[in-house]
């Protein structure tokens, strides 16, 4: 199991300058050239015949394919590891998605997070734990985001969808999670928030919520 | 120099009056008249995306409600795909393929001229959901099954924009029916298919795609339709993933329907103002044929986050995209390389195209890469990601073809200084309102959400591409202000004002009913007026 956000980040760091160069490039170039070959009154010579470089563009064409091939090695590499499914060693949560809330299930602990419609229920996860999800919808097709872990999978009704996610750091998330499907009319109201406990205090708030539930 | 008569084929005398404009099966009526449909729709789109940058200027509602901001963004990404960019990349095809292959009409134009009318009627239909009692449509553009069905969205809005979109699908399938059929049969004497100017080719690849594409969204809004009304058509996850693939096989390669015929406007400026004939004919032919199949072949990367489609596929035939496009790049500024470059305006919108369109292509690339789709599909990041291709490409590049052929349509000059003005308000308004929308998405601000949480970053943002738009507003105005001034001073252009390399430029400005009267020069490659003036300099 890995951290989401730190894999995904350092594909983005290889993906980044590439673009930023590629751009800049085009940029650099198209000025270059209107500057350079500007039409001028009174100009000697012709603008040049040459209209075919075969073994240029080849030899640029591998150099394409050879960018290509770079980028999707690692893309996969990457995919590969984080997408190996659930650890089913982790922290077990069931999310249920319907128009515009979501529900947080920890089967095992028996405990049930929900929220209202001005109060957004909160997903209470360890840090450095991994924690299984179980997604699914409702009514129409939602998606699960969490911005900070850089993840997001979509809640399809009649599918579920399992995957794991590592938080690494504790700390609290207000709005850290957001539905991003068009859902309707509360599309864009419809969050949670994130909080990530150190282990043992995840521990306590379990015990302290079962405990809360059966009084 | 030898010269071919021009083809002789009957041609009916055009009509005149309102009757004669909407019944004229001349291919430069028509294809004029579409394109004035289409623009019409692109403007009155432009105002939904203003009114839905007024209201994100700052956080909470202020000027529309919820389900007010989900019918503005669903009739404005449906009216530019659907209405508008659709219909001008085979309106630019109706009126000058014609003239670009030396014929004198369209293939089956009656065909073409009902094509017309139905994307008259398909977008009535479709706008006519803002005057029912629940509203226009409110499902997105891409109308996603379940939200579409009948429980969640049962306004009768919703159903005249499918059959809208089911008009306006039909309207695209006969237009490039006739666009094909006129490049297979009446093309001039000597014009093989390897001598088919860029813009030609373009519209080949175009065409194929249309015809690959659009049946299959005709079945997914046919089955919606059918699902809305009776049921028993989609169910459970299967339905609503099979809706997705079916929309996606026609959603992925329309955006290249709609910017391949651009790319070609771009090519032909860029030769044009060169003086020189575009760099490496035959590897361009190839890289759009090559575009056009793996094109066929992506869709399953909107759907990455599905947990339905093998990723790596989908991945993997995105990623390769970007070797016929790069092939692209490397002919436009081969082209400019040594040659003698007048930075006329539509030179400007071209070389804007290329930078512009390069920030939407290397984004595109970014977000064929599963691991980096996952946090940014259905945010901001995306909606910046696809306004670079669809604004920066195709906008761009119909600026280009309007700048360049308004002469020959129209036979009169546009303002050069009133272009530029034009050209670089737009520059600036497409860039500051798009570009901050890649922090907001970065930043997890999703799309289709009429509201965001105060005191954050996002205020900033918002309020930034809010300005920008109101810029792309202005330079809109200001180009249609350079219409009205052309149409009043009528300077006339003469037939061929900017030393073009196609046939189009060797006939008057307008071209007569027949196109073409003398003799056609002869064509011996795809630029022969080029040859004409080479071989000139060469005697000289």
């Amino acid at each position: 199991m890995t951290d989401t956000r730190h894999d995904y980040d350092a594909l983005a760091r290889l993906y980044l300058p590439i673009a930023a160069a590629v751009v800049l490039l085009v940029l650099l170039l198209v000025v270059a050239f209107a500057w350079r070959y500007r039409a001028r009154p009174a100009q000697e010579g012709r603008p040049s015949r040459v209209s075919s470089a075969p073994r240029t563009e080849a030899l640029y064409v591998l150099v394409l394919v050879a960018v290509a091939a770079l980028l999707l090695w690692r893309t996969f590499t990457v995919e590969a590891r984080t997408d190996r499914g659930v650890t089913g060693a982790g922290v077990q949560v069931d999310v249920t998605a319907a128009k515009w809330h979501w529900r947080f299930e920890y089967p095992r602990a028996g405990i049930v997070q929900r929220g209202t419609d001005e109060h957004p229920p909160t997903l209470v996860v360890p840090a450095g734990r991994p924690v299984d999800f179980s997604l699914r919808a409702l009514d129409v097709i939602h998606a699960f985001w969490i911005p900070e872990r850089r993840f997001k999978r979509d809640a399809t009704p009649g599918y579920t969808s399992r995957f794991s996610l590592v938080f690494p750091r504790a700390g609290f998330w207000r709005d850290g999670g957001e539905c991003s499907e068009f859902c309707g009319l509360r599309h864009a109201w419809m969050r949670f928030h994130v909080r990530v406990l150190p282990p043992d205090a995840f521990a306590r708030w379990v015990r302290a919520r079962r405990s809360g539930a059966a009084a | 120099m030898t010269a071919v008569d021009a083809p002789r084929t009957r041609v009916a005398p055009p009509r005149r009056g309102l009757v004669g404009t909407l019944a004229s099966t001349d291919h430069k009526a028509l294809g004029a008249g579409l394109f004035a449909t289409a623009f019409a729709f692109f403007l009155a789109a432009g105002v939904l995306a203003l009114l839905m940058r007024f209201e994100l200027a700052r956080p909470h509602l202020q000027l529309l409600t919820l389900h007010g901001y989900d019918e503005l963004f669903t009739l404005h990404g449906s009216t530019m795909f659907y209405l508008f960019a659709t219909p001008i990349a085979l309106a630019a095809g109706v009126y000058l393929v014609p003239l670009q292959i030396g014929a004198a009409r369209l293939r089956w134009a009656r065909l073409a001229l009902a094509a017309w009318w139905m994307t008259i009627g398909g977008g009535l239909t479709m706008w006519l959901g803002f005057l029912t009692e629940q509203g226009a449509a409110d499902v997105g553009w891409y109308a996603y099954w379940p939200l579409s069905d009948m429980p969640s969205s049962p306004s009768v809005g919703t159903d005249y924009w499918i059959v809208g979109v089911l008009l306006a699908a039909a309207a695209a399938i006969a237009l490039a029916a006739c666009v094909l059929a006129t490049i297979v049969t009446e093309r001039a004497p000597g014009m093989t298919m390897l001598r088919l100017p860029v813009f030609c080719w373009t519209m080949v690849v175009s065409c194929l795609m249309v015809l690959t594409a659009f049946p299959a969204l005709i079945v997914a809004m046919g089955l919606l339709l059918a699902q809305r009304q009776w049921g028993g058509v989609y169910s459970g996850s299967a339905g609503a993933f099979d809706y997705q693939h079916l929309f996606w096989f026609f959603g992925h390669p329309v955006v290249y329907v709609v910017f391949f015929p651009f790319l070609g406007a771009v090519a032909e400026a860029i030769a044009t103002f060169s003086g020189r004939r575009w760099f490496g004919y035959k590897p361009f032919v190839v890289s759009l044929l090559l575009f056009a199949a793996l094109s066929m072949s992506v869709w399953g990367h909107h759907m990455f986050t599905t947990s339905a489609v093998e990723n790596r596929y989908f991945s993997l035939t995105s990623t390769a995209l970007l070797v016929p496009a790069g092939v692209e790049y490397f002919d436009a500024l081969a082209t400019m390389w040594r040659g003698r470059i007048r930075l006329a305006t539509p030179m400007l919108f071209a070389l804007g195209f290329l930078v512009l369109f390069a920030i939407g292509g290397t984004t595109g690339i970014w977000v064929a890469s599963p691991p980096l789709d996952y946090h940014v599909t259905d945010s901001y990041f995306v909606v910046a990601h696809f306004h670079y291709t669809l604004f920066g490409g195709s906008v761009m590049g119909l600026f280009t073809a309007i700048y360049l052929w308004w002469p020959k349509v129209t036979g009169t000059l546009l303002s050069e200084r009133l272009g530029r003005w034009h050209f670089w308000l737009t520059m600036i308004g497409m860039n500051l309102t798009f570009f901050p929308l890649f922090f907001l998405g970065w930043d997890g601000m999703p799309r289709r959400v009429a509201d965001y949480a105060p005191g954050t970053s996002w205020s900033t943002l918002n309020a930034l591409s809010s300005a920008g738009s109101a810029l792309l507003a202005a330079s809109v105005l200001v180009f249609l202000w350079n219409v009205r001034r052309s149409w009043r001073r009528r300077a006339p252009a003469g037939p061929d004002p900017w030393g073009g390399q196609t046939l189009e430029w060797a006939t008057d400005s307008p071209p007569p009913r027949e196109n073409f009267t003398g003799a056609l020069p002869a064509v011996r490659s795809f630029a022969p007026l080029q040859d004409l003036r080479e071989a000139a300099e060469a005697s000289a």
